[in-house]
C-alpha cells in the first residue's frame, strides 16, 4: 500500500529532527503562505478540509478554532496535547522525535489562525528525549525567526514553551491538561465553561493533538480539497495507525483514513505474529471496545468505528491472536484505568478499582459465582455517570470484551483457569 | 420550545414548570418548585466541583446523567430528578461511597449526625455487594492539630475541607494528596498543621473524617443538651450552639441556617467554650485577708458593701463593667451606678478614654442604626481600616474574602501590619503605626486634588490642607502613588463600605480623619456605609445602654454637670487617693490598661475595691472583695453585635458553686446601697431599655434561636466629641528605634479566652514579630530568643520574622499568659517605643 | 536544600508562564533530577520560592506518579511497562527475569541502592514492546537476554 507520506515525510531522513533537514523539504513555506492569508480564510480552509481531531474524539479542528473569541485584546492560547497516554498509541512520539518542526510549523499556523501569541506543548514526562528534541527545535526556530517577535516580517509574534507532565494519563483530557499546566493536580474541570472561552489561566484556549496540528502544513500546501478527498467523506485525510501486539511488523504507518483492519494487519503489517490465528483487535487504544474477525473489513474511520460499537480513538491498533486470554486482557486494561482514575468522581474512583479487584481475583483463579454479573452491574453503574470520559472508557473496554468473550469469563470463574491455551 | 419571558428561562422539573433567571443551577431551580435533590460535595458557598455524582439527574435528550449542582439550566429543559434511572444511579453512588468506607459507625463520633448515614437511610442500597479488600489509607486515626484528629478511611472525597480552607478561611493548608482511590485530604506530609485552627474543615466534613479532638469519644449527638447562644469572644456576634453532656459543655457548634454566621465560626468560638468547664472559676465571695483571700458568704459580702459604702461620697465612687455583659446587665449597671450609688463615674473599658470612644462612635455614626455585613461587603469597594480583621474578627475576614474573591467587590486594606486578608485584597497599604490620622488626611487631599472649592469646604470642618500630600504621605509611611491609586479606586466606586476597627480607638486617633473621609466621600456623592469592627462581644450594646461617662442610654449626650469620669479618670483619681469605692465587673483593668504599673498602683489605692469576676484576674487580686459572677453560657440576655444585630443568649448551665448571675448580684447591691431601690424595680429590664433607648424599639427579645432584630437609627448628635485632641504619634529615638504595636491574637481576645485550655493548647510560645528588614538590620534570626525593652520594662520573647511587618515595627499579641505587655506602655502613650536586644 | 544550580534553572522558566503557580511542576522535576527523589524540605523550599503553600506541592507530588516524594529510589530506576501491548509480547516475563536477576521484587530497591524496580503504564513504545525506562532512557524490544545485558551494562 504505497501512499504519499505527508506526516511521515521526513522521518526516515538522516538528522530528520534538524531544522536544515526540514527546510530542505520545503519547511516553513506553509507558514509563510498562511501568514499571508486572512485569519477567517485560514479557519475556513481547515473547516473545508474536514480535518477531525486525531487525539481521540474526532472533533472538527476548524470548528474548534472558530469558537475562539475574536476580541484582539484577549490573551489566547494554543496548547498542543502531546500527552500520548492512550495505551497502544505511539504516533505523536515519532513526530515529536523525528520531525519536531512539522509540529512547530503546524502550531504556528494554528496560532496565527486563532490570533494567539503564546503556546504550550504539553508533553508527558516520560518523553524526556522527545521534550529535549522539541526544546532544541524550538530554539532553532527562534534563532531563524520562525518563532518569536514579528515572524517573517509580519506583525505576528509567537512564543512557544514545552511543559512536561509527570505521569498521569488523565492529563491527556484537555481540561485536566490545563490544570496541569497551571500547576495543579490533573483533575478535569467542569464544562461549561469550555476551554475555547475560558481555558488556560481562564483565557480562550485551543487544545489540539500533535497529529492534528501536524496535518495543518499539508492542508495549507496541498489545499483543503486534497485532504477532504482522501478517505471517507466525513472523516478524511491521512492517518497514523500505531500497530502493536501479536503482529509481524508492528509500527506506525501513515495510511488514508478508512483503510480496513484487514488491510492494515495483513497487507501493511505482514499478518499475525508467527503465523498464528487472529482473535480480536482493539482499533483505537485500550478505551476502544475490541472488534472481532467479522469486523475486519470495516473502514477504519471515526464514524464507521462508532457505528460498529467501538471507536477509532487515537488509531492505536492492538492485535491479539488466539493465545490471548480475555480475562487477563481485561484485567490488564482495567488495572490501567483504576491506576489512572484521577479520584475526582465517585463512580470512576470507586468503581474502576472494584472492577479491577474482581478481575484480579478471576485471573488468579479465585473467581466466585456471580462475578461476571457483578462486573456487568458495575459497568451499568459507572457508565454515563462519571465526570469525564475516563470512567466510561474503562466500562467500554470491559463491555467490549464481555460482549464477544463472555464465556471465557464464565469459564475462568467456574474452573479457576484459562479457557485458552498458549502463551498469554 | 417555550418562549422565555422577563429574562427568565422556562423549564420543567419533574413535570412542574419553573421560571428562573439565566445561569441558575438545576439544583437551585428545583428548590423553587420544592424538589429536593440530594447532594454531597455541594456546599452552597463553595466552588462547585460536581464530583460526588449524588445529584445527577436525567435531562431529556441527553445520554449522560448530569450533576444538578454544577449544571446551569437551559430554556425548555425537561429534567427528571426521580426517574428510575436517577434513583438507581443515586443508590449506586452510595454503594460506591460505602465500598471503601470504614463502616465503623459504632465507634465514630459522627454517628447520628452523619450525612452519609442519613443519605444511605433515605436513598441507599442498605446492603452493598462489595466483597473485595477495602483500601485502607492508614491504620490508626492521626492527629494533625491540637483540635483535629483524622480518620481518612471514612472519607467520601467531597473535598469540602480543602475548599473551605482555601476559599473561605484563606489558609489553604489542606490538600488532596494521592490519586484515585488512594486520594486523601490531609495536611502537608500528614504533619501538624500551622493554621487558624478554626475547625471549619471539621464542620463541613459530612462524615467522621475530620473530627474534633477535644470532643473525641465524649458524647453521642443524641445524648447532648443544647442551648443557642452567642460567642463571647468578639463583637462579630456569631451564633453558637453550646452542647453539654452530664454537666460538661463538650462542644460549641455553628449550625447552618442559624445566625448570620450560618456555618462559620473561628477557633475562639468553636474551641473557647471550655472556660465554662474550668476548675479555675471563682465560686465563692472572697474577702481580702492579709496577702490572700478568705471565703465568705453572700450575706457577709453584702454586709461589707453596706458598711463600706456608707463611708464613701458619691463623686468618689465609680464603676467599670466590661462590654462582654449582656445589654440587660449593662443597662442595670448604669442605673445602679447613676441612681443607686449616685455617681456619674462609669465606663465599659479600661483600654481607651471615654472621649476617644465618643469620637469613634461619632465617626462611625453608631447612632444610625444597624447594618448587615453581607450588604456591606457587596459594595463596589470594601475598605478595611484600623483593624487586624483576620485575627480580631476572623468570621468577618471569611465573609469579606469569600465575597470579594468571587469578584463582586474591590477590597482595599489599610493597616500598619500584614494580615491574611491581604492575599485577597486588590490593594494593601501599610502605614506607620500611630499615624492613621495623617494617612487619612493625605488620602482626602488626594481625593480632592484639583478641586480647590471642595477642599475649602472640608477645611471648614477641620481638614488641614496646609501640608502637602507628599509630606503627609512620608509621615504616614506610604507613597503618594499608593495614595493616588487608592483614591482612584474610591472615586470609581459608587458604594463604599468602610470597616473601621479598634485601632482607631486604641491608638487614640483616626476618628476625626474617618469623619472627614466620610464627609469628603459623601460630598462626592458616594453611598457610604461605615461599620464598626469591635473586639468585645457587646461593646456596641454597652455604649447604647449608656455605660459611658458622657452618654446616657440611647447615646443621649449628658450635660456637663451630669458627666462623670471615664476609667482613665477614675484611675487618675484613685492614684491621687480620691477614689473611695470602685465596682468593677469583668474588666481586667490591671491587665488591660496601657500602663500596668500605674493601673496596679491606682487600684491598690482605691478605698474599697469590689471586683465581680469569673476568674482570678490581676485586677481581682487587688480587690478588697471579690464576687463570683457568671459567664455568657450561664445567663439569659441579649448581645448587640458590632453592626447592631441583637441576639439572645440562652444558658446551657448554671454558674458553678456559689457563683451567681451578675444581674442578681447587682440587684442585691442596689438594694444594699439604696434601700427600696429595687421595690419599684422593673422586672422586665428589656422593656425598661426600650422605654429609654429608642433604637431598641423594634427588637423582639422573646424570639429564641432566631435574631431579635437590628437596632434602628436614633436622632442624637455626637458631633461634640470631635473637639477632643488626638495625641501625636510617637517618634522613634536612637535608643528606642522601634514602634511597638499590640493587638488581639487569633486565639485570644480579652482576658476570658486566656482561661480556655483548648485555646491555650493552640497557642505556641509568646512571639514578637518583626519584618525581614528590621531583623536584618539587627542581625536577628527567625526563632531566636530576644529581649524587647521599653524605657520602663523588659521581657523576653521568641522572634518571628513575618514578611508583612514593616521596617521599624514590632508586634506582640495581647494576652499571652505571663507576658503583661501593658507594662511596655507609659500612661498617655499609644505607641510605645522599644528596642530589641538578643 | 535546593542547589544554587537548581534554583537558577527554576528561575529561568519563570518567564514561560503568566503565573508562578505554573512553574511548580517543572521546578519539582528539576529538583528531583538531582538525587532522584524529593524531600519534604525540598517541597517547603520550592513552595517558598514560588509563593505557594507546601501542601500544594505535596498534592502535585502525590498525583503525578513520576515524582518520588520522600521515596528514595536506586541509582537506576527500572520501570517496566505492564500495559496491554507490552504484556501481549511478554512484559510479565521480562519483569520476572529482572526480579530474579536483581533479586528484588517490584517496588523494592537492591541493597546496594543501585536498582529500584517499578511497574509503569504505557510509555508509548508499543511498537517496540516489551520495553522499559531506566531513569530517562527508553530501552525497547527487550528480550530475556538483552535486558540482563542492559542492566549489567550500567556502571
Ligand atoms: C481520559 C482521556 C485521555 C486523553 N488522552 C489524550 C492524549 O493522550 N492525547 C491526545 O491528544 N488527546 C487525548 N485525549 C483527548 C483530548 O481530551 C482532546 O480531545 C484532544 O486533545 C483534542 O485534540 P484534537 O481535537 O486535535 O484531537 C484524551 C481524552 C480523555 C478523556
Ligand atoms: S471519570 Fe471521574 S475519577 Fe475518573 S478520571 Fe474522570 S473525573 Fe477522574
Ligand atoms: S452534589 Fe452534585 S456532584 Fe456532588
Amino acid at each position: 500500500m504505497a501512499v504519499e507520506k505527508i506526516l511521515l515525510h521526513n522521518v526516515d531522513k538522516p538528522n530528520s529532527h534538524k531544522l536544515d533537514t526540514y527546510l530542505a523539504g520545503g519547511g516553513y513555506e506553509d507558514l509563510r503562505k498562511a501568514l499571508a492569508m486572512g485569519r477567517d480564510d485560514l479557519v475556513q480552509l481547515v473547516k473545508d478540509s474536514g480535518l477531525r481531531g486525531r487525539g481521540g474524539a474526532g472533533f472538527p479542528a476548524g470548528l474548534k478554532w472558530s469558537f475562539i473569541p475574536k476580541d484582539p485584546s484577549l490573551q489566547k492560547y494554543l496548547c498542543c496535547n502531546a500527552d500520548e497516554g492512550e495505551p497502544g498509541t505511539f504516533k505523536d512520539r515519532i513526530i515529536i522525535e523525528k520531525d519536531p518542526h512539522l509540529l512547530i510549523e503546524g502550531m504556528a499556523i494554528t496560532c496565527h489562525a486563532i490570533n494567539s501569541d503564546k503556546s504550550y506543548i504539553y508533553i508527558r514526562g516520560e518523553f524526556e528525549y522527545g521534550a529535549q528534541i522539541l526544546e532544541q527545535a524550538i530554539e532553532e526556530a527562534y534563532e531563524k525567526g520562525y518563532l518569536g517577535k514579528n515572524i517573517m516580517g509580519t506583525d505576528f509574534s509567537l512564543d512557544m514553551y514545552v511543559h512536561r507532565g509527570y505521569g498521569a494519563y488523565i492529563c491527556g483530557e484537555e481540561t485536566a491538561l490545563l490544570e496541569s499546566i497551571e500547576g495543579y493536580r490533573g483533575q478535569p474541570r467542569k464544562k461549561p465553561p469550555f476551554p475555547a472561552l475560558a481555558g488556560l489561566n481562564g483565557k480562550p484556549t485551543v487544545i489540539n493533538n500533535v497529529e492534528s496540528l501536524a496535518c495543518i502544513p499539508g492542508i495549507i500546501r496541498k489545499g483543503s480539497k486534497w485532504f477532504a478527498n482522501m478517505g471517507p467523506e466525513k472523516s478524511p485525510g491521512p492517518k497514523l495507525f500505531c500497530v502493536s501486539g501479536h503482529i509481524e511488523k508492528p509500527g506506525v504507518y501513515e495510511l488514508p483514513m478508512g483503510t480496513t483492519g484487514r488491510e492494515i494487519i495483513y497487507e501493511v503489517c505482514g499478518g499475525i505474529k508467527a503465523g498464528r490465528k487472529f482473535k480480536a483487535v482493539i482499533p483505537g487504544g485500550v478505551t476502544a471496545p475490541m472488534l472481532v474477525e467479522k469486523d475486519l473489513d470495516l473502514s477504519m474511520d471515526f464514524d464507521t468505528m462508532a457505528q460498529a460499537g467501538s471507536m477509532l480513538g487515537s488509531g492505536a491498533v492492538i492485535v491479539m491472536d488466539d493465545t490471548t486470554c480475555m480475562v487477563r486482557t481485561s484485567y490488564i486494561i482495567n488495572r490501567f484505568f483504576s491506576h489512572e482514575s484521577c479520584g475526582k468522581c465517585t463512580p470512576c474512583r470507586e468503581g474502576t478499582i472494584w472492577m479491577t479487584q474482581i478481575l484480579e481475583r478471576m485471573e488468579n483463579g479465585e473467581g466466585r459465582p456471580g462475578d461476571v454479573e457483578e462486573l456487568e452491574r458495575l459497568c451499568d453503574n459507572i457508565f454515563g455517570r462519571t465526570f469525564c470520559p475516563l470512567g466510561d472508557g474503562a466500562v467500554m473496554a470491559l463491555r467490549g470484551c464481555l460482549k464477544h468473550f463472555r464465556e471465557e469469563f464464565v469459564y475462568h470463574v467456574e474452573n479457576g483457569r484459562c479457557m485458552v491455551k498458549g502463551g498469554f | 420550545m417555550v418562549e422565555a419571558v422577563d429574562d427568565k428561562l422556562i423549564l420543567e422539573i419533574d413535570g412542574k414548570e419553573v421560571r428562573v433567571p439565566f445561569g441558575t443551577l438545576i439544583l437551585d431551580a428545583a428548590k423553587e418548585v420544592d424538589v429536593t435533590i440530594p447532594t454531597f460535595c455541594y456546599q452552597a458557598r463553595l466552588s462547585g466541583i460536581g464530583s460526588c455524582r449524588m445529584c445527577i439527574v436525567e435531562i431529556e435528550g441527553q445520554k449522560k446523567l448530569q450533576p444538578a449542582c454544577i449544571t446551569p439550566v437551559m430554556d425548555g429543559m425537561k429534567i427528571a430528578t426521580n426517574s428510575e434511572t436517577v434513583v438507581s444511579a443515586r443508590r449506586s453512588m452510595l454503594e460506591f461511597l460505602l465500598s471503601n468506607h470504614a463502616k465503623d459507625c459504632p465507634v465514630c463520633d459522627k454517628a447520628g449526625e452523619c450525612e452519609l448515614q442519613d443519605m444511605v437511610y433515605s436513598h441507599g442500597q442498605r446492603k452493598s455487594k462489595f466483597e473485595e479488600k477495602k483500601i485502607s489509607l492508614h491504620v490508626k486515626d492521626y492527629i494533625i492539630s491540637p483540635v483535629i484528629i483524622k480518620n481518612s478511611n471514612r472519607c467520601v472525597q467531597c473535598v469540602r475541607c480543602v475548599r473551605v480552607c482555601r476559599e473561605v478561611v484563606g489558609r489553604g493548608v489542606l490538600g488532596s494528596v494521592g490519586r484515585g482511590a488512594y486520594q486523601e485530604e490531609t495536611s502537608f506530609r500528614k504533619g501538624e498543621l500551622d493554621c487558624d485552627s478554626c475547625g471549619m474543615c471539621i464542620e463541613v466534613c459530612p462524615v467522621g473524617c475530620f473530627m474534633r479532638l477535644p470532643y473525641r469519644y465524649k458524647a453521642r449527638p443524641w445524648d447532648l443538651k443544647s442551648a443557642i447562644s452567642v460567642c463571647p469572644y468578639c463583637a462579630t456576634g456569631c451564633k453558637t450552639t453550646l452542647q453539654e453532656r452530664d454537666g460538661e459543655v463538650v462542644r460549641s457548634i455553628a449550625f447552618k441556617g442559624l445566625g448570620f454566621n450560618d456555618w462559620l465560626m473561628c477557633a475562639r468560638g468553636r474551641f473557647g467554650y471550655d472556660i465554662l468547664n474550668s476548675d479555675k472559676r471563682l465560686t465563692k465571695p472572697l474577702r481580702k485577708k492579709g496577702d490572700g483571700f478568705e471565703e465568705i458568704s453572700w450575706s457577709e459580702a453584702m454586709g461589707m458593701i453596706s458598711a463600706e459604702f456608707a463611708k464613701t461620697s458619691p463623686e468618689k465612687r465609680g464603676g467599670v463593667a466590661t462590654a462582654s455583659l449582656p445589654n440587660e446587665e449593662l443597662f442595670f449597671f448604669q442605673k445602679l451606678m447613676r441612681e443607686a450609688m449616685g455617681t456619674p463615674n462609669l465606663d465599659s473599658t479600661s483600654r481607651w478614654s471615654g472621649d476617644t470612644a465618643g469620637a469613634y462612635m461619632a465617626a462611625t455614626a453608631i447612632n444610625e442604626g444597624g447594618r448587615t455585613i453581607y450588604k456591606a461587603v457587596n459594595s463596589d469597594t470594601v475598605f478595611v481600616l484600623g483593624t487586624q480583621l483576620s485575627e480580631e474578627n476572623p468570621v468577618i475576614d471569611y465573609i469579606v474574602r469569600h465575597v470579594t474573591d468571587s469578584g463582586r467587590s474591590n477590597l482595599v486594606i489599610v493597616s500598619p501590619r500584614a494580615m491574611k486578608l491581604d492575599a485577597t485584597a486588590h490593594q494593601s497599604l501599610r502605614h506607620t503605626p500611630g499615624e492613621l490620622a495623617k494617612f487619612l488626611n493625605a488620602l482626602i487631599l488626594c481625593l480632592y486634588e484639583g478641586d480647590a472649592g471642595g477642599l475649602a469646604s472640608l477645611e471648614e470642618v477641620g481638614l488641614s490642607s496646609k501640608v502637602s500630600i507628599a509630606e503627609l504621605a512620608k509621615l504616614a509611611g506610604v507613597t503618594v502613588d499608593e495614595l493616588r491609586q487608592l483614591s482612584m479606586r474610591l472615586k470609581r466606586s459608587e458604594t463604599i463600605s468602610i470597616l473601621a476597627g479598634t485601632d482607631i480607638l486604641k491608638l487614640d486617633q483616626g476618628a476625626r480623619g474617618l469623619r472627614l473621609l466620610k464627609l469628603a466621600l459623601e460630598a462626592m456623592g458616594k453611598r457610604l456605609r461605615i461599620l464598626p469592627i469591635l473586639d468585645r462581644a457587646n461593646q456596641r450594646g454597652a455604649w447604647g445602654m449608656g455605660v459611658h461617662p458622657s452618654l446616657g442610654p440611647g447615646f443621649s449626650p449628658l450635660s456637663d454637670d451630669e458627666k462623670g469620669l471615664d476609667c482613665y479618670g477614675m484611675l487618675e483619681a484613685a492614684a491621687a487617693g480620691e477614689m473611695d469605692l470602685m465596682y468593677v465587673i469583668g474588666e481586667d483593668i490591671a491587665g488591660m490598661y496601657p500602663d500596668r504599673a500605674f493601673a496596679e498602683d491606682a487600684l491598690s489605692k482605691v478605698g474599697f475595691l469590689i471586683v465581680q469576676e469569673t476568674f482570678m484576674t490581676d485586677t481581682a487580686l487587688k480587690a478588697d472583695l471579690i464576687l463570683p459572677g457568671a459567664l455568657a453560657g450561664e445567663k439569659t440576655g441579649t448581645f448587640t453585635n458590632q453592626v447592631g444585630r441583637v441576639q439572645n443568649l440562652a444558658p446551657i448551665q448554671s454558674p458553678p458553686g456559689g457563683a451567681r448571675i451578675d444581674l442578681d448580684i447587682m440587684g442585691d447591691i442596689a438594694s444594699t446601697v439604696s434601700k427600696g431601690f429595687m421595690d419599684d424595680g422593673c422586672t422586665d429590664i428589656f422593656g425598661c431599655i426600650q422605654k429609654v433607648v429608642p433604637s431598641y424599639l423594634n427588637i423582639d427579645n422573646k424570639s429564641t434561636g432566631k435574631d431579635c432584630g437590628s437596632v434602628i437609627s436614633t436622632d442624637v448628635s455626637l458631633e461634640a466629641f470631635f473637639n477632643v485632641a488626638e495625641s501625636p504619634g510617637a517618634v522613634p529615638t536612637e535608643e528606642y528605634p522601634l514602634r511597638l504595636i499590640t493587638g488581639n491574637h487569633l486565639f485570644y481576645s480579652g482576658n476570658l479566652s486566656s482561661y480556655s485550655d483548648i485555646l491555650g493548647s493552640l497557642l505556641k510560645e509568646p512571639v514578637a514579630e518583626v519584618g525581614p528588614e528590621t531583623a536584618k538590620a539587627l542581625g536577628l534570626e527567625d526563632g531566636q530568643n530576644i529581649n524587647v525593652a521599653s524605657e520602663g520594662y523588659l521581657d523576653s520573647f521568641r522572634l518571628k520574622i513575618s514578611k508583612g511587618t514593616p521596617a521599624g515595627v514590632v508586634f506582640i499579641a495581647e494576652n499571652y499568659e505571663d507576658k503583661p505587655i501593658n507594662r511596655f506602655f507609659k500612661r498617655g502613650e499609644t505607641i510605645p517605643l522599644v528596642k530589641i536586644t538578643s | 536544600m535546593l542547589s544554587d544550580c537548581a534554583k537558577e534553572k527554576i528561575k529561568k522558566i519563570y518567564g514561560n508562564y503568566s503565573d508562578l503557580h505554573s512553574v511548580s511542576m517543572t521546578a519539582m522535576q528539576i529538583v528531583q533530577r538531582e538525587i532522584g527523589h524529593l524531600t519534604k524540605e525540598d517541597l517547603i523550599e520550592i513552595a517558598e520560592m514560588l509563593d505557594m503553600k507546601p501542601i500544594e506541592l505535596d498534592e502535585i507530588g502525590g498525583f503525578y506518579t513520576m515524582y518520588n516524594v520522600e521515596r528514595p529510589v536506586g541509582k537506576y530506576h527500572v520501570q517496566v511497562c505492564e500495559n496491554l501491548p507490552c504484556a501481549l509480547v511478554g512484559a510479565e516475563h521480562i519483569i520476572t527475569v529482572i526480579e530474579r536477576h536483581l533479586k528484588i521484587k517490584v517496588g523494592e530497591t537492591t541493597a546496594d541502592k543501585r536498582y529500584t524496580l517499578s511497574r509503569v503504564q504505557c510509555l508509548g513504545s508499543c511498537g517496540t514492546a516489551p520495553m522499559m525506562q531506566v531513569n530517562e532512557e527508553f530501552y525497547e524490544d527487550l528480550t530475556e537476554r538483552n535486558v540482563i545485558e542492559i542492566l549489567d551494562g550500567f556502571e
